[in-house]
């Protein structure tokens, strides 16, 4: 609590005994004045009163002078003079009090939230330990440039993006990935500001000044992700700014027009519409709809998913179309062994040979050949290495020729080869002029991308479809396996635009179009598209420019847990409105007929606006997302 | 020119809504957002009277919210 709520606890508390004191004493007259006998209770009651409402009253009158007079003090305000002119003493300091507790409960709740969502967000480091000629220094993460060397200490947030140049250690990404496993890392590797040291000590050589690194990307996409507001929301503030005129006029109306005609009991109507008054103040609905949104923006960034704007957690919520691309997305991007298929030797054995032939080679297949096979390549034995642009190499490895490239090489051995069917970039292996087999290369599928698409089915998404500038084998291979409802290959980045203008014409009326990239080449696509999601985007600047929504790790899974936490989001949206308005519609009834009585209707104002706030922060538990 | 300010001591959403629309209409400001949950305004206005239309807007939010103050 801060030191305002606690100087208003107090006074509630100060207030509400003095009201029970003042309950409970008996009537006495004080004096009679011309024949009339004056009580002095009613007066007595009016000490609570001050005290409990003396800011609003003081309030509502500083405000009529500024020209706001349908604000809440104002209101509430009327409300309870009124109730004193009408002679309900006690009501007048009740309403008063409760609606006191009701504002500190609502700001405790808002700043409480308010607080709890903005820690998930907090990734901002807050120095650097900067060093220079062998010191080392405490320093702003903003002074340091670029070039120059920082430590990390075990526990520490790493301030700015760099690399290590000394030393190792496990580092948690959690913050920015939602990823809770660590990731080691070593002298040569790239660091992320924003991740936390775990272990080891670590000196790294920043890459870039503290304006342009990931950790304020992300801060700067975060705090203005507030600023964009969903349809729910706009729709309550227009909605507010009718409401209260309109229940003004009609607590006015209720007042005055039926004493009027039928000449029944003046201050029986008049407290009616006292009632009205109470609940003219829309709060609670202009708190709980964005107080929904930025919990749903809050929960997601927990899990590492970068949102926004409340809008696209509304257009994604609707989503019954999924357009992925292929290579980055659903596949690693990165070439590695999928099969190996030997003829005479074993599988061990043929990697080996591959392994050693291409010993020297910088060619991406040959590198991958390399990765695969997990033994250690003594490149001493590797002699008379001859590397054929565009066919492949020939080594003699512990005094045996071999030849591994493509079906040209083979040729032109003069070896016979055979044709694999897997799809793929096929290496065949020739030893002494011997046919051993071929390994076959291939973009790999991400392991969670096949359960992506199945869950994505299971949360609502209709249809899903690829577009890839792939060959078509490779691209209806990969569709096949992972379940897709429609591929299309071969496509430019311009037709890729071209095929999402079609798909957008041919979605579901009422539902919304997400196309998923790895943000490299797909800037265009991501923006034509209704919500457009980057994945894997971790420092990289165009995707996070040109996406709606963020996903910091690679895990297509986490497209799921978005759409997720955006129908989840949307419904307690939904939930607040409907319980806002409906608690507000039954009080107004009830109040018109005579059956509610003040009490009720300060809950309709603020108790509701309390529940409303508590319902908006379930988003948060993003357990059940994953 | 977009500039982001923090707000001290906003209270009520409500108002925070009236601000906001209160500095849409001072001459001169393209668009202007106050989020409450945040506690921040953003003002889009026109480079040359940013000054004065900061000093409006600091107006508008104490007729508004006495108790609010734009931060610098």
């Amino acid at each position: 609590m801060s030191r305002k709520q606690k100087k208003n606890l107090i006074r509630i508390i100060i207030s509400a005994l003095l009201l029970g004191v003042v309950y409970l004493v008996p009537d006495l007259y004080l004096f009679s004045l011309l024949g009339i006998q004056i009580s002095l209770k009613p007066l007595l009651f009016l000490i609570p009163y001050a005290l409990s409402g003396w800011d609003v009253l003081w309030k509502a009158l500083r405000n009529i002078f500024h020209g706001q007079i349908f604000d809440e003090n104002f209101l509430m305000s009327v409300a309870t003079v009124g109730a004193l002119c009408v002679g309900e003493y006690p009501e007048a300091v009740f309403v008063m009090l409760f609606y006191q507790v009701g504002e500190l409960f609502q700001s405790c709740a808002v700043g409480k939230s308010r607080k709890s969502i903005a820690s998930l967000m907090d990734i901002r480091p807050d120095y650097a330990n900067l060093e220079e000629n062998g010191e080392i220094s405490r320093v702003s993460p903003e002074e340091v440039a670029v070039g120059e060397i920082i430590v990390v200490k075990p526990g520490e947030k790493i301030p700015l993006d760099g690399v290590v140049t000394q030393g190792s250690s496990m580092v948690n990404t959690s913050a920015l990935t939602g990823e809770s496993v660590p990731v080691s890392i070593k002298t040569g590797d790239k660091v992320v500001s924003g991740s936390v040291n775990e272990s080891g000590v670590l000196r790294v050589k920043v890459l870039t000044p503290f304006g342009q690194s990931t950790v304020s990307k992300i801060l700067e996409l975060v705090e203005n992700s507030a600023s964009k507001k969903a349809k729910a929301e706009n729709f309550i503030t227009k909605f507010a700014k009718y409401y209260t005129p309109c229940v003004v006029i009609c607590a006015l109306l209720l007042a005055v027009i039926p004493p009027l005609i039928s000449g029944g009991n003046w201050s029986e109507w008049i407290s009616r519409g006292l009632i009205f008054l109470v609940i003219s103040c829309p709060c609670a609905l202009v708190i709980s709809v964005p107080m929904s949104f930025f919990g749903g923006i809050g929960g997601a960034s927990k899990c590492g998913i970068l949102v926004k704007g409340g809008n696209y957690l509304e257009a994604l919520a609707k989503a019954k179309t999924v357009v992925f691309d292929k290579t980055g997305t659903l596949t690693r991007g990165v070439f590695s062994v999928t099969a190996l298929h030997p003829d005479q030797c074993s599988e061990q054995q043929l990697l080996e040979y591959g392994a050693f032939a291409e010993a020297y080679s910088t060619h991406p297949i040959a590198q991958s050949v390399r990765n695969a096979y997990k033994g250690k390549i003594d490149p001493s034995g590797v002699k008379n290495v001859c590397e054929i642009a565009g066919k492949g190499v020939t080594a003699e490895v512990d005094g045996r020729k071999i030849a591994a490239g493509n079906s040209g090489l083979m040729d032109m051995q003069g070896v016979s080869w055979r044709p694999c069917h897997k799809t793929g970039t096929t290496v065949h292996i020739s030893v002494d002029g011997v046919y051993a087999g071929h390994i076959i290369i291939s973009d790999e599928i991400k392991s969670g991308a096949k359960q992506a698409i199945t869950s994505l089915k299971n949360v609502g998404v209709e249809k899903t479809v690829m577009l890839t500038g792939d060959s078509e084998t490779v691209g209806k291979a990969v569709g096949k396996e992972l379940g897709i409802d429609e591929i299309r290959t071969q496509l430019l980045p311009a037709d890729k635009v071209a095929c999402v203008e079609t798909l957008l014409k041919q979605k579901p009326e009422n539902s919304t179009l997400v196309f998923v990239g790895d943000g490299i080449n797909d800037a265009p696509v991501l923006t034509r598209a209704d919500v457009g999601i980057a994945m894997g985007a971790m420092g990289s600047d165009a995707a996070i420019e040109a996406a709606d929504i963020v996903l910091m790790d690679d895990n297509p899974l986490k497209i799921t847990t978005a759409v997720k936490i955006a129908k989840h989001t949307v419904k307690i949206v939904r939930e607040n409105v409907i319980f806002a308005l409906g608690v507000k519609a039954l009080i107004l009834a009830l109040g018109a007929l005579g059956l509610a009585n003040m009490w009720l209707a300060v809950f309709a104002d603020v108790g509701v606006s309390v529940l409303a706030i508590i319902n908006a922060m379930r988003v948060l538990s993003t357990k059940k997302y994953i | 020119m977009v500039k982001t300010f923090k707000l001290c001591d906003l209270d009520c959403a409500n108002c925070g809504l009236k601000m906001e629309n209160a500095i849409k209409k001072i001459k001169g400001v393209n668009d202007a957002k106050v989020s409450f949950m945040t506690q921040k305004l953003t003002i889009d206005a026109d480079e040359e009277n940013f000054d004065e239309i900061l000093k409006q807007s600091q107006k508008v939010c104490k007729r508004i919210e006495p108790d609010c103050k734009i931060i610098f």
